[in-house]
């Protein structure tokens, strides 16, 4: 059967997939702090993946994972764990585009079994930031992510980015910078629910209002909180059948990166986030179902006005209207669009390379019917994954097979 | 082969603010590359700016790299000319609102940080006009 759809006026030829991947097991350890190799919680993850999918290792023939980060003491790692683990696979890489790693990770082990290249993917993420000095190392580490001859001698931080968009969020929008923290406090609460969380109670409004200043007007509650956490997710072609939970379907990916970095955008006010818009509309479209038809979103919103742009950008509110989303609960769990019920990184903790897993992990138990805070009758979930200051982007779908 | 962008460098010392401008699209952009990112044409030269331009936006930091002071005032600059760009500020955080009028200008560097090639050449900073 051929497929179309017209867009802006013109008509596209889609090329159906001949398999939609399915997630047949996940696992995961809680956010905090491990002191442990993060060897020994990448096994344990799969281990409890494989367990969850009763799925045996010897099926496994690609290895997909985020580069782990630079103070890792393990290099090579995915090479090693193959040794570890006892594996030959036809395909192993390991990812490294900021926030956006474990999202383009898993769309490369979702394109490897769409065409047929594996038929039972491991997706693996592991991070510990809690081995790395917050003060100095990691300062030093994020400063060459910035233009390193015109940007990086100014002493940038990624908060001092983030910042700078809220700043602007603020005055373009007449937003109240209170109203920001009501954001804070949905996450947060959402986040104490979630057993795998990295907190177990939320901070209220003026909590969020008078703690520290990290870097103006962004305050210690507003920043998604370093943790160690791993997660291990199995993709399989879904007509091999072997597993023993319910499988759920990878209905649709998409991806853009704008042509900007960081702060510096063009022709964009930096209170817009067009690769959201993009990415999703591409993973939707794929997926043959609208925004509308989404129950429930994880995105990767790591800072408060960060979650109400990505509201606006996704349609669920008009421009500058997507802190209003919050404080009318329509962002909430038994609102109309609930928006991270597992907290996101803001509500339960963030290990960057780990968190896209994370809402991946998250979107199947809302599928499963076994989240910490469930939408009854979820039926599809939308997640992102953001680089840098989310121009680059990672939209995925998930659904129960019907 | 010399590094692009050392005419920049070159100039900032004399006390004027260079930027790029392309010659088939008009656009002006920063930063320089010999590539237009606006039309991607090969037909690009160094134009001089006044380095004014207003303050898009701003922020304060409290913790950074090592070799910085924790408290930096930094913000995004809107040139006349065009493009935008990050720069150190000179002024209190507290002094500071969008839309303010700033002035690119050379600026003592004084960090230990490693500029590689750079060292020796001066940054840059935004000074507000009154």
């Amino acid at each position: 059967m051929q497929m179309y759809i017209i867009r802006s006026g013109l008509l596209y030829h889609i090329v159906p997939d001949t398999t939609t991947p399915a997630v047949a097991g996940i696992g995961t350890v809680p956010n905090g702090t491990h002191s442990v190799p993060e060897r020994d919680l990448a096994l344990r993850v799969v281990r409890d993946a494989l367990e969850d999918a009763s799925l045996e290792l010897s099926t496994v023939d690609g290895l997909y994972m985020p580069a782990p980060r630079p103070w890792t003491p393990q290099g090579f790692f995915s090479t090693y764990l193959l040794h570890v683990l006892g594996l030959e696979v036809d395909r192993s890489l390991e990812v490294s585009t900021g926030g956006t790693s474990g999202g383009n990770a898993f769309h490369s082990a979702v394109s490897d079994i769409r065409d047929g290249t594996v038929e039972t993917a491991l997706v693996l993420a592991v991070e510990r930031n809690s081995i790395v000095e917050t003060t100095g190392p990691y300062f030093d580490y994020i400063l060459k992510s910035f233009d390193a001859e015109f940007e990086s001698p100014i002493g940038m931080t990624v908060p001092a980015a983030y910042a700078q968009s809220m700043q602007r969020y603020a005055y373009e929008y007449g937003i109240d910078r209170g109203d920001l923290a009501d954001i804070v406090v949905k996450n947060r609460e959402n986040g104490a629910a979630n057993p795998n969380g990295l907190f177990d109670e939320s901070p209220s409004r003026d909590d969020v209002l008078d703690a520290r200043l990290i870097a103006d007007p962004i305050r210690l509650f507003d920043c998604p909180a370093p943790c160690d956490g791993a997660a291990a997710i199995l993709l399989t072609a879904d007509d091999v059948d072997e597993s023993s939970s319910p499988q759920i379907a990878v209905d649709g990916t998409g991806y853009h990166h704008t042509a900007s970095h960081f702060l510096m955008s063009r022709e964009t006010s930096i209170t817009e986030l067009p690769a959201v818009r993009r990415a999703a509309n591409t993973a939707t479209d794929r997926a043959g179902v609208s925004i509308a038809d989404i129950d429930v979103f994880e995105p990767y919103a790591p800072f408060p006005h960060i979650e109400a742009i990505v509201t606006e950008e996704l349609g669920l509110a008009e421009r500058g209207r997507g802190v209003d989303a919050c404080l009318e609960d329509h962002t909430a769990p038994d609102g109309p669009f609930p928006i991270s019920p597992s907290g996101g990184c803001l509500g339960r903790g963030h290990p960057p390379m780990v968190t896209p897993l994370l809402n991946y992990v998250e979107a199947v138990k809302q599928l499963r019917g076994t989240a910490s805070t469930q939408v009854p009758d979820a039926g599809r979930v939308l997640t992102t994954a953001e680089h840098g200051h989310v121009n680059g982007v990672t939209a995925t779908v998930f659904a129960t097979e019907v | 082969m010399e590094p692009y962008t050392r005419p920049f460098w070159e100039s900032l010392r004399d006390g004027t603010v260079l930027i790029h401008a392309c010659e088939s699209c008009d656009e002006r952009f920063f930063p320089p590359s010999p590539i237009c990112p606006h039309c991607h044409s090969t037909d690009v030269d160094w134009a001089e700016t006044t380095g004014r331009g207003t303050l898009y936006s701003f922020t304060r930091t409290h913790a950074t790299a090592t070799a910085f002071d924790d408290e930096l005032v930094i913000g995004l600059v809107e040139l006349a000319d065009g493009p935008k760009l990050l720069a150190p500020i000179d002024a209190s955080y507290d002094a500071l609102e969008i839309g303010d009028d700033v002035r690119i200008e050379a600026a003592e560097y004084d960090v230990e940080h490693d500029r590689g090639w750079l060292e020796g050449y001066p940054f840059f900073a935004a000074r507000p006009l009154d």
